[in-house]
């Protein structure tokens, strides 16, 4: 796995931030910042140089969107040890990359000149940086994959949707290898205001499942997971680090906004299913947990509905609390949690929980990581638009 | 300019906005009418909200986000306030 967080470059960065319960959320930095209303989000630090990361005749190819992709998939790969030149492997390796905004920081500079400026010439490379599939194309060229790739475009339930694309790949036997995930830069003036614009953020931080929530706050970043084939892994004697071993894909086909707890319960059964899994099994859900007044207690309901009494044994956290909602990335950056919670018996916690809601009745393991095993999990992304996507992992 | 307007002419232009946003006879709305009454929806309601927004050039804090139980008089009340802290006639601006 690979990540580039609010927490710095690494996933070991992300998982031990987590781990230790610390929020990202800082004040926004923003050129603008003085005139938004938000006033705070979980950026990625600007220790982030990408000129030190990438080479200078690729980086003006490069969103920033992109740049925290490739970034997360070198960390991956490096960590697989795969060789994706050597016996035609690259041939039977995938590229599946979500993202819920694309190019933002791109689409938003140079709308800046051509509107703002009344500039006639724009970037020339400003269309190979802007299509969502950059981030998926720009992997596939680092490493050399020439199987299936493309992005996967379903607002915050993007990077889950990418990693189940993915697994259906590899279970189709049209890959051996995927290289899955998210990746989000979507911190521009113009999705700030129209952020602003729909009263969704909160103004002081994110208090996932407590009374006194007021809303999500932006996050950005990406992670990057090599998926690979089990028999193709152990004839290798590669180490899994857990097992994928369910996918759930649901549409409310309800409300574009409002979320149905029918639809979040249906993918979680079906994930279950998926994987072989009783309730009974999963020992932590990562929720998706925004934070907005509409999702915390809808979420909480289709738990019920598909855990029973379990419902109220199982931990559930949403670590948004503290790496903030990084919208088409969030699925990946929790998808570390995830890995990191199966790994080493550790659920990270729900952080600036300080007001339980009577709406939120489960063990939301408020403000402090608990040691417990985890044999199973699952890991909920639920979009505007009404899309569902969860993922069932089991210990490797 | 707006400032000068009355409370009449306020609670008539927002009676014709909310009026128009519920696809409803303006005839038939009431000050203690909710949002959530004249079946206007929480994304609809966001609507409602920018339109009177940018009928009067106001803006509404953040704080209370649920519409859904506001009714036309809070409406009334928190363009009435808004437009007061615009003339200069309150402090409380942001």
């Amino acid at each position: 796995m690979g990540a580039i967080s609010p927490y710095g470059e690494g996933a070991a960065l992300l998982w031990s931030g987590l781990r230790a319960g610390l929020s990202a959320i800082r004040p926004l930095r923003h050129a603008r910042a003085e005139e938004v209303r938000v006033k705070v989000a979980a950026q990625v630090p600007d220790s982030f140089d990408p000129a030190a990361r990438f080479d200078e005749r690729i980086l003006p190819q490069l969103d920033r969107t992109s740049q925290f992709a490739l970034l997360a998939a070198r960390e991956a790969v490096a960590q697989s040890g795969l060789d994706f030149a050597s016996a035609g492997l690259g041939r039977r390796t995938a590229v599946v990359i979500g993202t819920g905004v694309g190019g933002e920081n791109t689409q938003s500079e140079q709308a800046r000149r051509l509107y703002g400026e009344n500039a006639t010439r724009l970037h020339p490379l400003t269309i190979v940086r802007v299509m969502p599939n950059a981030p998926a194309s720009q992997i596939s060229i680092a490493l050399g994959a020439h199987g299936p790739t493309f992005g996967i475009v379903s607002a915050c339930a993007s990077s889950n949707h990418a990693i189940a694309q993915a697994a259906m790949l590899i279970r189709a036997g049209m890959a051996d290898v995927a290289i899955a995930g998210g990746t989000e830069a979507c911190i521009t003036y113009g999705a700030l205001r129209a952020w602003e614009a729909m009263r969704v953020l909160a103004d002081d931080t994110c208090r996932p499942f407590s009374v006194n929530r007021r809303g999500l706050v932006l996050g950005e970043g990406a992670g990057v997971f090599v998926l690979e084939a089990m028999d193709h892994a152990y004839a290798r004697g590669a180490t899994p680090l857990a097992e994928l071993a369910g996918l759930g894909m649901t549409a409310d086909a309800g409300d574009i906004v409002a979320p149905d707890p029918a639809g979040g319960a249906a993918a979680m059964a079906q994930a279950l299913a998926d994987a072989g899994l009783v309730p009974e099994e999963i020992d932590y859900i990562n929720a998706h947990g925004t934070g907005t007044p509409a999702n915390d207690p809808t979420e909480t309901m289709a738990i019920h509905r598909v855990f029973g009494p379990h419902a109220r044994r199982l931990a559930v956290s949403s670590t948004k609390s503290m790496h903030g909602h990084a919208l088409g990335a969030s699925g990946a950056l929790e998808l570390v949690a995830v890995l990191g919670a199966l790994a080493e018996g550790v659920v990270p916690p729900t952080a600036n929980l300080d007001q339980p809601d009577p709406a939120c009745d489960l063990d939301y393991v408020p403000n402090t990581a608990r040691d417990m095993p985890v044999r199973a999990a699952l890991s909920n992304s639920f979009a505007f638009g009404g899309l569902n996507a969860v993922l069932a992992l089991k210990r490797a | 300019m707006n400032a000068s307007l009355s409370d009449e002419s306020i609670r008539d232009e927002i009676y014709a906005i909310v009026a128009k946003q519920a696809k409803l006879d303006v005839a038939s709305l009431r000050p203690d009418a909710t949002l959530k009454d004249l079946g206007v929806a929480s994304l609809e309601a966001i609507e409602l909200i920018f339109d009177i927004e940018e009928h009067f050039d106001i803006t509404f804090p953040d704080e209370g986000a649920n519409f859904d139980t506001d009714t036309v008089q809070h409406l009334i009340d928190a363009v009435r306030g808004a437009l007061q802290a615009k003339s200069g006639g309150s402090e409380a601006t942001a």
